[in-house]
């Protein structure tokens, strides 16, 4: 049972200060004697690093500080959260274009502007590879020195890892038809609006460091590692990012800023301008060739998937995005047989990192468009073929895993319902539908403090980052159902390690459901705590007493909490504290190393229209259904989902990086990277949650947000292809692409014609 | 260096005197030298109006204007907006019809709202669509901005 | 960004003073925004910036004298789409205009920066070329009137002297009826530069005047006096040679990110037709 909170769609915490400007993000914090830190970079992707000479640089007025990787610890530390590859300043050599090899300490951004651009850097431009072709060669050079992975049998290749997942026998599997098709996603960029920044400043015998990171702790980890510090003493303070979606998860040029600060003995700010921040973060790139088999009547035999992601020059994340993203590759199906192979393909390019969906948009694409390809080759129904296949609820659709968590087939028809599915569409129209789940956390551990003070108002102390999800309402309304308090007497205090608890961190979706989970535990223990005062202070036995929505039921009266807790208290006051853990742990026999706690189940469909002459693609209409398990707040959810529906419009139409020969990203920033306005927009968005309490979080809850962008690219191609008969396998479907493919409907066509 | 200028203008209804550096924009100097950092800075082209402000009665990119060329102009931050600890029933319509996620473009978001109701007090969904397209919004909150712009032109305006 | 001097000139004459004294040193600043994303991509590094600004003579504002419509320099983008004038007689010009940039921008970008700026891709230009504007200009050696056309050379180039300004843009107000269209290609609907960007007018007299920019290294007008093209009932096989023979002159690179040459050729075509279609409309009053 919920309270009047939990379902409700209150004003958004912290809402206020930040449609008045009053929201305080890390570019705007100010630590007085603050140095400006400028990166120096090379006009090439990968270069032998020669001499560097500072001298110029250092005459600028108002330098303090001029840092080399010879200047660094020896050898120069490495990090990272899954590989420790990336050296905190280029050592020997540049791996991609932007990769920074000194960097610049000044009074003012300006003279740290100028003398970067003084540095005086010998290098030499050396063989590279930027794409999945060039960096799979045999004779490609390598990118990672083998020396950094010992005893790693693909060391001399650019394959990092293989993730191989499968059950059946793919190759015996019967199968009336088999559709085979290669398709191509490219890299994008997170594009935050808020560009990457940190500053970094000596505290007593640590450092204290402002980062728009996603996961405070993790760095705090890796800072002490790095610094060799306890790690009590490394603060890390977390503001609210201005958007995340997976760029803020790891550290980046953290390490590097600490550690001038501890150099210089002052405090450093690093402000990233928007190119550079497309230079830290983007989205693996995939080339994925699906073998789908399948029965006459549309039952699917078995599904083949072969994934190689090009992900950068250093592994960041991106390998685990590769396992993961991979692993639900088959799709939300019955599938007798399924071989899943994906690779993480290491190149001279921007490192890749996690990035809203997580590995899965990339395979989701391939995969649910090979299924329509096999819809027409069967002549069945697109929607009826996704039906017929769906996992039910409680099928274990991955053998081994958790099994279906959610009533599939429901989100799928609301879906179909809502764009007309089985309706005729207008002419020069048409329609697509396409599916999809992602993995929620594999493991997890969040711890939380909830404190009940003794006027009735709560703090809860949540380690999670809001970065414009809504975490702070959703644990507001939780901790204030719970504890009986209005919103407004409810404060969330996140993002500073030294205050609160710690959390592993902010991703996969998992924050309502992980940290939803800590925060109800901590108020029921609160509430035990209450229980017994009030039995102590009304002299009841206490299993007489039940507390709940911040009302204290003795027999045959009710008291409001805030009046058991003033009276329990008495005179010195205090409070009622209570803590919450939420763990997950980790399970080495699992590919994933632990069972997705939930799965996000998307159906979205299309209705578009396409202009033949140019090629335009508008999204008539578009719906998204996503399971959610329970709505604590039903506006958020439609927030989360619609967002997400957009970023993927964002990769499904205009989105990519454009590299040129050597390497560099010729549309860096906003002006030639492309991403959706308010004129963008489909002429109608539908968000639709499918609610059967079926969650593992706070009152049946799962996670969401990356739900909805899954299945944009397969939905609007698909639309595409049924509006005008153009088939495009290579995303983004910009006018001019799908200008291209309906030329070559034409010459198709009129080779048949020809054939005659 | 060029020597710095001395510049008068009027932020948010107080008068304010400085000397700014040529080469600094009205962004840099709203944010670093009279610290109203509300403005927000992110692409530094003009694509993303993040850094939107109101100066001499128009909303510009403030990154693409110098300090120098407002002197003795009027400037209005989102700071200037709503008085002191209240909002504009626009900032209130923005907060009930969910527009804001990260929070990080609003500011420009809400400064270009402003303006549009200014101009086009009852305005249309296209008109909306298309006076905010210098705002980007990468959290998607589009389809909500609109709704919030609507329902305070509904209401009464700004 | 570069340091640089700043000047504020009152004057015309104290303007033009200032850039003879520093040639190509100095740089005119409009609205800025150009210029401005090039002081900071460090593309130019004038040593002087002059803003035009508050040169009372400049503007801004849009008069009509000697059956001229005067833009003065200062003019921007935001005006030019909502003046009733511009709307009425200058139609592709007044829907070029509204489709520079996003409302911030056309705020502060004038018309004549724009030009000045000889970006192939400038939205105004086609619409200025096939209206036959003028620029005006004052230099040392006194004032110039010429056709836009003469003011092209290539991207960031111009006929025009380091030390001279635009002071307005002049658009001959046209005798007799015209019916005229922007259209362009962009990436998307939101703003965006132009992958192509054409006007098209057509005059009583079946005179039809097409420019297009965004197809190579600058815009470029095309005439057809045969009157086919004009003429909405003439056969296809009559206008067909006329119309491939307007976009002879274009020639996109190979080389830019926008767009690939192939497609921007055959939009011109399509956007072409689609632009002489409204503007056919619009002579017969439709
Ligand atoms: C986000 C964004 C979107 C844009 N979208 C478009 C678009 O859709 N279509 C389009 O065409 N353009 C677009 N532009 C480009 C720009 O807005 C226009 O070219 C604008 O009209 C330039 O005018 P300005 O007054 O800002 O010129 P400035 O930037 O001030 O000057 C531009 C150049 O012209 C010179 N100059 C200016 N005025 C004079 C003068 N009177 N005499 C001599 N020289 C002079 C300057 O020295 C400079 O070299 C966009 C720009 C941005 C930032
Ligand atoms: S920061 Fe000024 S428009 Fe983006
Ligand atoms: S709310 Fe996050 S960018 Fe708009």
């Amino acid at each position: 049972m919920t309270g009047a909170r939990v379902g409700a769609s209150p004003r958004r915490v912290g809402g206020a200060e930040r449609v008045t400007g009053g929201q305080r993000y890390v570019a705007d914090i100010h630590i007085p004697g603050e140095l400006h830190v400028k990166l120096v970079t090379l006009p090439v992707a990968r270069a032998r690093i020669g001499a560097i000479d500072t001298s110029a640089a250092e005459r600028v007025p108002g330098v303090r500080l001029i840092v080399t990787a010879a200047d660094l610890p020896q050898p120069v530390p490495r990090f990272g959260p899954q590989f420790e590859d990336r050296p905190v300043l280029a050592v020997g050599e540049t791996k991609y274009h932007g990769e920074p090899v000194a960097a610049v300490a000044a009074d003012t951004r300006d003279a740290a502007e100028e003398a970067a651009g003084l540095v005086r850097v010998e290098h030499e431009e050396l063989p590279a590879v930027f794409t999945l072709a060039a960096a799979l060669d045999p004779a490609a050079p390598l990118v990672q020195d083998p020396a950094l992975r010992p005893g790693d049998p693909l060391a001399g290749t650019n394959v990092l890892r293989v993730h191989r997942v499968g059950w059946g026998d793919v190759d015996a599997a019967a199968a009336d038809l088999v559709v085979e098709r290669r398709y191509a996603f490219p890299i994008v960029t997170h594009f935050a609006i808020e560009p990457h920044a940190c500053l970094a400043a000596p505290d007593g015998d640590g450092i204290a460091v402002w980062s728009t990171i996603q996961h405070p702790n993790w760095l705090q980890r890796i800072l002490a590692k790095l610094l060799g510090l306890p790690l009590a003493k490394v603060r890390v303070h977390a503001p609210d990012p201005g958007g995340g979606f997976g760029g803020k998860q790891h550290a980046k040029y953290e390490p590097l800023v600490a550690l001038m600060a501890l150099r210089a003995d002052r405090p450093v700010r690093l402000v990233l301008t928007l190119e550079e921040t497309f230079q830290a973060v983007r989205r693996a790139a995939a080339e994925v060739t699906v073998r789908t088999g399948l029965r006459a009547d549309g039952t699917l035999a078995f599904q083949d998937v072969a994934a190689d992601y090009l992900i950068g020059a250093y592994a960041d994340i991106a390998d685990r995005v590769v396992g993961k993203g991979s692993y639900v590759g088959a799709g939300p199906y019955r599938m007798p047989a399924a071989r899943i192979v994906a690779r993480s393909v290491l190149s001279h390019t921007v490192p890749s990192t996690a990035f809203r969906g997580f590995g899965n948009p990339q395979v989701n694409w391939a995969v649910e468009s090979n299924l329509d390809e096999a819809a027409l080759a069967l002549g069945i129904d697109r929607l009826e073929i996704r039906l017929r296949n769906l996992a039910r609820k409680g099928e274990a659709f991955i053998p081994w895993d958790t099994p279906a968590d959610g009533d599939w087939a429901e989100a799928t028809r609301r879906a179909a319902d809502r764009i007309g599915w089985g309706t005729p569409a207008a002419p020069g129209r048409g329609r697509g539908i396409a599916v999809g789940i992602k993995s929620g956390p594999t493991t997890g551990l969040s711890y939380s403090t909830v404190r009940l003070l003794a006027d009735g108002s709560v703090i809860v102390f949540a380690g999670t980052s809001d970065m414009g999800q809504g975490a702070r309402t959703v644990f507001a309304q939780v901790a204030g159902d719970e504890l009986g308090a209005p919103l407004d007497a409810v404060t969330v205090v996140m993002g500073d390690t030294a205050v609160v608890p710690y959390d592993q961190q902010t991703s996969a979706s998992r924050s309502t459901v992980l940290m939803g989970n800590s925060v109800l535990a901590a108020c029921r223990e609160v509430q035990a705590k209450v229980r017994a005062m009030a039995a102590r202070v009304h002299g009841v036995d206490e299993a007489a007493i039940t507390v709940e929505h911040g009302v204290v039921r003795l027999p045959g009266r009710e008291l409001p909490i805030r009046d058991v807790v003033a009276a329990g208290l008495g005179r010195l006051g205090g409070e009622v504290v209570g803590n919450g853990e939420m763990r997950k742990d980790a399970d080495p026999g699992h590919p994933l190393q632990g069972a997705p706690a939930f799965f996000e189940f998307n159906c979205t469909a299309i209705e578009a229209a396409v202009d033949e002459e140019t090629g335009d693609v508008t999204i008539v209409r578009h719906v998204t259904v996503s399971d959610v398990g329970k709505a604590i707040n039903p506006l958020q959810v439609r927030m989360q989902d619609e967002g997400a529906a957009i970023q993927g419009l964002g990769h499904t139409l205009m989105e990519h990086y454009i590299y040129d020969l050597r390497g560099r990203v010729r549309n860096l920033g906003a002006i030639d990277y492309r991403i959706p306005t308010s004129m963008d927009l489909p002429l109608e968005l539908h968000s639709e949650a499918v609610e059967n309490a079926d969650g593992p979080g706070p009152y049946g809850s799962k996670g969401m947000s990356e739900g909805a962008l899954l299945c944009v690219a397969p939905a609007v191609a698909a639309a595409v292809r049924d509006a005008c008969g153009a088939v495009i396998r290579d995303l983004p479907l910009s006018p001019e692409r799908v200008w291209r493919a309906l030329r070559e409907r034409d010459a198709a066509r009129a080779g048949r014609e020809d054939a005659r | 260096m060029s020597p710095a200028i001395p510049i008068a203008l009027t932020v948010n209804g107080r008068s304010r005197t400085l000397d700014v550096a040529p080469h600094h924009t009205l962004l840099e100097v709203l944010r670093d030298d009279l610290a109203l950092t509300g403005t927000k800075e992110c692409c530094l082209v003009g694509e993303c109006g993040a850094c939107t402000v109101r100066l001499d009665g128009r909303i510009v990119d403030s990154c693409l204007v110098l300090a120098v060329e407002a002197d003795g102009g009027e400037v209005t931050t989102i700071e200037g907006l709503a008085p002191e600890g209240g909002l504009t029933r626009l900032q209130g319509a923005f907060l009930d019809k969910g527009a804001v996620q990260c929070g990080f473009c609003i500011p420009g978001q809400v400064m270009a709202a402003d303006d549009l109701l200014r101009r086009s007090p009852h305005p249309t969904v296209a008109e909306v669509e298309e006076g905010m397209a210098g705002n980007l919004c990468r959290c998607g909150c589009y389809a909500q901005i609109t709704e919030a712009i609507l329902a305070a032109a509904e209401e009464g305006g700004r | 960004m570069h340091t640089f001097a700043y000047a504020r000139p009152a004057t015309v004459a104290e303007a033009l003073a200032i850039l003879a004294e520093h040639g190509p040193d100095a740089r005119v600043l409009a609205g800025g925004t150009d210029l401005v994303i090039r002081l900071r991509d460090g593309s130019l590094r004038p040593r002087v910036v002059v803003d035009i600004k508050r040169i009372a003579e400049l503007g801004p504002g849009i008069r009509v004298a000697d059956g001229r419509l005067v833009i003065a320099a200062t003019t921007v983008m935001a005006e030019i789409a909502a003046d009733e004038r511009v709307r009425r007689d200058f139609t592709a010009l007044a829907e070029a205009a509204a489709v520079v940039g996003s409302v911030q921008i056309r705020n502060r970008a004038t018309l004549a920066g724009n030009v000045c700026n000889a970006s192939p891709a400038a939205d105004t230009a086609p619409s200025l070329l096939v209206y036959g504007a003028e620029v005006v200009a004052a230099g040392p050696a006194g004032v110039r009137r010429f056709p836009v056309d003469d003011l092209f050379v290539r991207s960031g180039v111009t006929t025009l002297a380091p030390a001279e300004l635009v002071t307005a843009i002049e658009l001959p107000i046209p005798a007799g009826r015209l019916g005229a269209a922007h259209a362009r290609r962009t990436r998307r609907r939101g703003h965006d530069l132009a992958s192509v960007t054409l006007a098209v007018a057509v005059d009583a007299a079946g005179v039809t005047r097409l420019a297009y920019g965004s197809v190579g290294p600058r815009p470029v007008l095309v005439v057809d006096e045969s009157g086919v093209l004009a003429d909405a009932a003439a056969p296809d096989a009559a206008t067909a040679p006329a119309f491939e023979r307007l976009f002879a002159a274009a020639s996109p690179s190979p080389r830019s990110m926008r767009a690939g040459p192939e497609y921007r050729l055959a939009m011109l075509r399509v956007l072409g037709g689609r632009a002489l279609r409204t503007a056919i409309a619009r002579l017969a009053g439709e």
